[in-house]
């Protein structure tokens, strides 16, 4: 052991102190004999104990430290070089996983070892004294982590803490920023947990119900466009499902309706509602109690029935495909055709009659959800209209979560199923975003036609049309018409081929349904445009061709500019040259760009004339196998005036 | 029990051989000695011949002594029958009462080889009831007693000497039987470092060192475990205090630099022992240590300044007390002696004469620790 001159000169606190900090490096062991004694025998002093406290720490005992800090803890917490070792421990507790600073990890490892009581002491004083309110939110966040008995009692003020933080934080107007994330992520799972007796307002609990709609919501909405991983919380939806559980919990309301549990389906869900709805049929204002956790478990419902709806209005592509989104239109029927059989009869609300309800299609198997998604969310919302006081309620639970950017899509989509025609537009109006420009001109053309407004649904299919997606292609679609006389809605995907057809069939109706409205019905220009329409999918339409052979026989002649153009369908080749010839009645085929100035008498034939008719069909039937899609656009596109003129 | 008489009994025990006759007599024995809550006199005489007579073959049927005690083989049947009694006896009390009687008195010293071998097989198997009932005995004798020193010096040779590869095994025994480890530790303390008057001075055995230093470094509560439970007497029977082994052990490691032992083993000894007794409950009438035999140590730190005084002074003399502080031995002896009694009187578990405590300590050749320590405590008196 160094015996030095300069130990003399020390007082008697340093020369215990430095022969145990001198031994250190020789006898670590002799060290802590002489550690302990001088903290036996200076047991008020600060400098000492604190020593004791840096051996144990620096010699990497982690029990000894624990139990120095402890000591430390209950006798010198205003000294300040202490507070700084405190502080050192909580920062290290925050940052756990950081397993690159020793000291840290040696510092988590001992406050495992530091008794509960001085564990909870600790971090109650450091977050007390915490001036920075972010801090000591953290900090009693960890205490409550730690000790699931001190929720009681910090619980509600943590909350408070947080809630008023948040209101006069610069971020207070983003649902998403650090404080919420506390609150909803961190906080409120603890106060959720069983058997902890924390007394919440009603109000608040609903005001919390409400921050952590908005903040999960928003969350979801965020982390489709973005990996932040401050933003990509786990499971949203469980979480939720867990606030309203605490909710409903904490207000005595039904299980069944706030416990979701792991093996939950829409279905089973929505029959526990309509269950409710049955045992409290009459929501009044008076039954506060039952309209509050109805309103609330419908709206998380929804939502999440919302959700799922929009998730599958983009379903996931195979890999290496583009990705296509749904959009719900008017589709079309034919009475002609057989009645296809409607969904089961527990998709649909007692008291709905099948036929006013419409039937609705999609094209691939594999995206059939997305009808029975959109339809459970049109079961909620139909429920919500059910009753004023409902609907009152519901719109202030709106005006709390900033519901209407979600709705804005399912609005129109929920017009057009309930055939809202006014509405519909009224909503298709307010779109201006450029990415949306398409399906809304879509859907405005397939209202006018409803509408009988025939040349401005053409604009708006000269629009779509213009606007094409040439990326993805997609294909026909076979569904776009079905059987029966009961509406028919169509969820169509945004391709060049599906949006073309459906174009098509658009415009094919405009121009037949308008020439019925003539007594004169008989168009030669209509007749020539609807049978370059059919062109695109047939034979899909191949119905319409025999009375329009019919008429023209008829009338005896047929005169169409466009024809060496646009017919090469061989079917309509054929059907037409048959009405040319002797056995079909010789009409005057009038399709020759300069025949008009050289008529001459239908019979004394002109052989000259024939045989040029002769040769183009020939052509055009050569012409067969020209892409269909592309001649349909540019007929459509190059050919407006005629077009126009078969409307009027 | 037997509506039999005395002699009845004795007569139908003596027709058994050795051991079975043995084996009979102890149920007997027990019998007696527990059957009825205070066993009158005439029981324990008979239970008391039928010791000498039957079980330890003393004495023969007339009361005389046998020229020739027990063969080893019959002395090893008889410690397998003591062993299966004793293992057999589930109540605490009636089984001190039965060992007590067997092993205590006049005839105590003759019956210890048997003893001790039955207490060395109990170690090593181990067996829990036997080594209860051989802490009591150590106990109500006394831990000091020499009766306890022998036991340990018994087993110190059979398990730390004759077969040291067999101690790791002992590393879990304070766990199995705390008190008796306790009152072990106590007696073997005594053994070394002793200036016994014709016993040469001798220390511990390295292995014997490093096992009770494991022993404390682990089991911080260990020292006081004797201290801490009653141990269960027939009625009627005085509980004896027994002595921790503290000042015993304490002693060693404030000898070992002045005896030119390991330092570094003594030193965690001494660790170990001052840590222990910073656990000690704090309590109103202290017990763990006895001033008395705290202050031992100074006899033997006197001799070796005297003796080191007288070999420096045919050098070059000078200041004494300056060759005392220059005498890293010494210092490290005294550190050590300080900041035991220093760590004791923080906890406030000295009892005794402390004013003769310090009265002694100040006459030990200077030491600036044992100043401070000094200080401090006349300061607070």
């Amino acid at each position: 052991m160094p015996v030095g001159e300069d130990l003399v000169n020390l007082s008697d606190e340093e020369y215990v102190v430095q022969n145990a900090k001198n031994a250190l490096k020789v006898d670590p062991v002799a060290a802590k004999a002489w550690m302990i004694t001088a903290k036996t025998l200076y047991p008020h002093n600060f400098a000492v104990q604190f020593e004791a406290y840096k051996i144990e720490k620096e010699a990497g005992h982690v029990k000894e430290a624990a139990k120095y800090f402890s000591d430390l803890l209950g006798k010198f917490q205003q000294e300040p070089q202490f507070w700084q070792e405190i502080d050192n421990v909580t920062s290290a507790l925050r940052i756990e996983a950081d397993g690159n600073d020793p000291e840290k990890q040696f510092l988590c490892e001992m406050f495992k070892h530091i008794s509960l009581d001085v564990q909870h002491q600790l971090l109650l004083f450091t977050a007390e004294r915490c001036e920075d309110t972010m801090e000591h939110c953290r900090l009693l966040l960890l205490l409550l982590q730690k000790f699931p008995t001190a929720v009681a009692t910090y619980g509600p003020r943590l909350v408070d803490t947080l809630l008023s933080a948040e209101k006069h934080s610069h971020a207070s107007n983003q649902p998403v920023n650090p404080y919420r994330k506390l609150l909803v992520c961190d906080l409120l799972p603890l106060l959720g947990a069983e058997n902890v007796p924390v007394e919440l307002a009603p109000k608040l609990l609903f005001k919390l119900l409400h921050k952590s709609t908005e903040f999960y919501l928003c969350c979801l909405d965020l982390s489709r466009n973005s990996q932040d991983p401050n933003i990509n919380v786990e499971d949203p939806w469980k979480k939720l499902f867990g606030v309203l559980e605490l909710t409903g919990r904490h207000l005595g309301w039904e299980t069944y309706l706030t416990n979701f549990g792991n093996n939950w389906t829409k279905e089973s869900y929505w029959q526990k509602i309509l269950t409710f709805c049955q045992s409290h049929k009459a929501l009044t204002i008076e039954d506060h109690s039952n309209t509050k956790q109805l309103l609330y478990c419908l709206t998380i419902f929804f939502l999440h029935c919302l959700y799922d709806y929009n998730l599958s209005l983009t379903p996931e592509a195979c890999p290496g495909q583009i990705q296509t989104n749904l959009v719900l239109i008017e589709g079309f029927t034919d009475v002609n055709l057989p009645t296809p059989a409607s969904e089961p009869k527990s998709k649909r609300r007692k008291g709905d009659s099948d036929n006013t309800l419409p039937h609705i299609t999609v094209d691939k198997a594999e995206n059939k959800n997305v009808i029975n998604n959109f339809l459970m969310a049109v079961n909620c919302w139909d429920l919500f209209h059910s009753s004023d006081y409902l609907q009152r309620e519901f719109a202030k639970v709106n005006s709390h979560i900033k519901l209407d950017p979600w709705l804005s899509k399912f609005l129109i989509d929920y017009a057009i199923y309930k055939g809202r025609d006014d509405d519909a537009l009224n909503r298709l109006q307010q779109i201006n975003e450029p990415n949306l420009m398409l399906t809304k001109n879509i859907r405005h053309a397939s209202i006018l036609y409803l509408r009988k407004n025939y040349t401005a649904c053409f604009e708006n299919i000269l629009l779509t049309v213009q606007s094409f997606p040439i990326t993805n292609r997609g294909t026909l679609s076979s569904q776009l018409i079905v059987g029966g006389t009961q509406r028919h809605l169509h969820f169509l995907p945004i391709t060049q081929m599906a949006v073309l057809q459906y174009c098509i069939k658009l415009l094919t109706r405009c121009i037949r349904e308008n020439l019925l409205k003539h007594s004169n019905s008989y168009n030669e220009l209509a007749i020539g445009n609807v049978l370059v329409l059919l062109q695109l999918d047939w034979p899909q339409e191949e119905d319409i061709l025999p009375s329009i052979m019919e008429q023209i026989h008829q009338r005896g002649s047929f005169s169409y500019l466009l024809f060496q153009a646009y017919i090469i369908n061989v079917d309509i080749l054929e059907e037409l040259t048959y009405l040319w010839t002797e056995q079909g009645g010789q009409i005057t085929l009038d399709i020759l760009p300069h025949l008009g100035q050289r008529r001459i008498g239908t019979r004394g034939a002109d052989k000259g004339v024939k045989e040029e008719i002769r040769q183009i069909i020939k052509r055009q039937i050569a012409r067969n196998n020209e892409p269909l899609d592309q001649l349909v656009m540019k007929f459509i596109t190059q050919e407006r005036g005629h077009i126009l003129q078969s409307l009027m | 029990m037997s509506q039999l008489s005395g002699p009845e009994i004795k007569h139908t025990l003596r027709k058994l051989e050795f051991p079975l006759c043995a084996k009979e007599a102890l149920t007997k024995i027990g019998q007696l000695l527990i059957s009825n809550r205070t066993p009158t006199l005439k029981h324990m005489d008979l239970a008391l011949d039928l010791m000498a007579e039957l079980v330890f073959c003393e004495v023969d049927r007339r009361g005389n002594k046998r020229p020739s005690p027990l063969t080893s083989i019959d002395e090893l049947q008889l410690i397998d029958a003591l062993y299966d009694y004793f293992n057999s006896t589930a109540n605490e009390t009636s089984r001190n009462s039965v060992f007590l009687s067997l092993f205590s008195g006049t005839t105590a010293m003759m019956r210890l080889g048997v003893l001790s071998k039955l207490v060395s097989i109990a170690v090593g198997v181990p067996s829990p009831p036997i080594l209860i009932s051989a802490s009591t005995w150590m106990q109500q004798l006394g831990n000091t007693s020499p009766n306890s020193i022998q036991l340990a010096k018994a087993l110190v040779r059979d398990y730390f000497i004759l077969a040291p590869n067999t101690v790791p095994k002992l590393k879990i025994l304070p766990k199995i039987a705390p008190q008796f480890v306790a009152n072990f530790l106590t007696a073997v303390a005594n053994i070394y470092f002793c200036d016994g008057k014709k016993d040469l001075f001798t220390f511990p055995p390295q292995c014997l060192l490093e096992t009770i230093t494991f022993w404390i470094k682990e089991n911080p509560g260990l020292c006081i475990a004797a201290q801490q439970m009653q141990p269960s007497l027939p009625q009627g029977a005085i509980a004896m205090e027994a002595t921790t082994p503290f000042a015993g052990l304490l002693k060693w490691c404030i000898l070992a630099s002045i005896y030119n032992q390991d330092f570094d083993l003594y030193g965690q000894l001494h660790l170990g022992l001052i840590s222990s007794i910073l656990e000690i409950p704090v309590l109103t009438t202290p017990r763990a240590i006895s001033a008395q035999h705290l202050v031992v140590p100074a006899g033997s730190i006197h001799r070796y300044a005297l003796e080191t005084h007288s070999k420096l002074k045919r050098g070059e003399g000078g200041d004494r007390q300056k060759l005392f502080k220059e005498d890293q031995t010494l210092q490290l002896c005294l550190d050590r002696f300080a900041q035991a009694v220093q760590v004791a009187l923080s906890v406030k578990c000295v009892y005794g004469n402390i004013e003769d405590l310090f009265t002694q300590l100040q006459q030990l050749p200077q030491n600036r620790l044992l100043h401070i320590v000094i200080g401090t405590h006349k300061q607070n008196k």
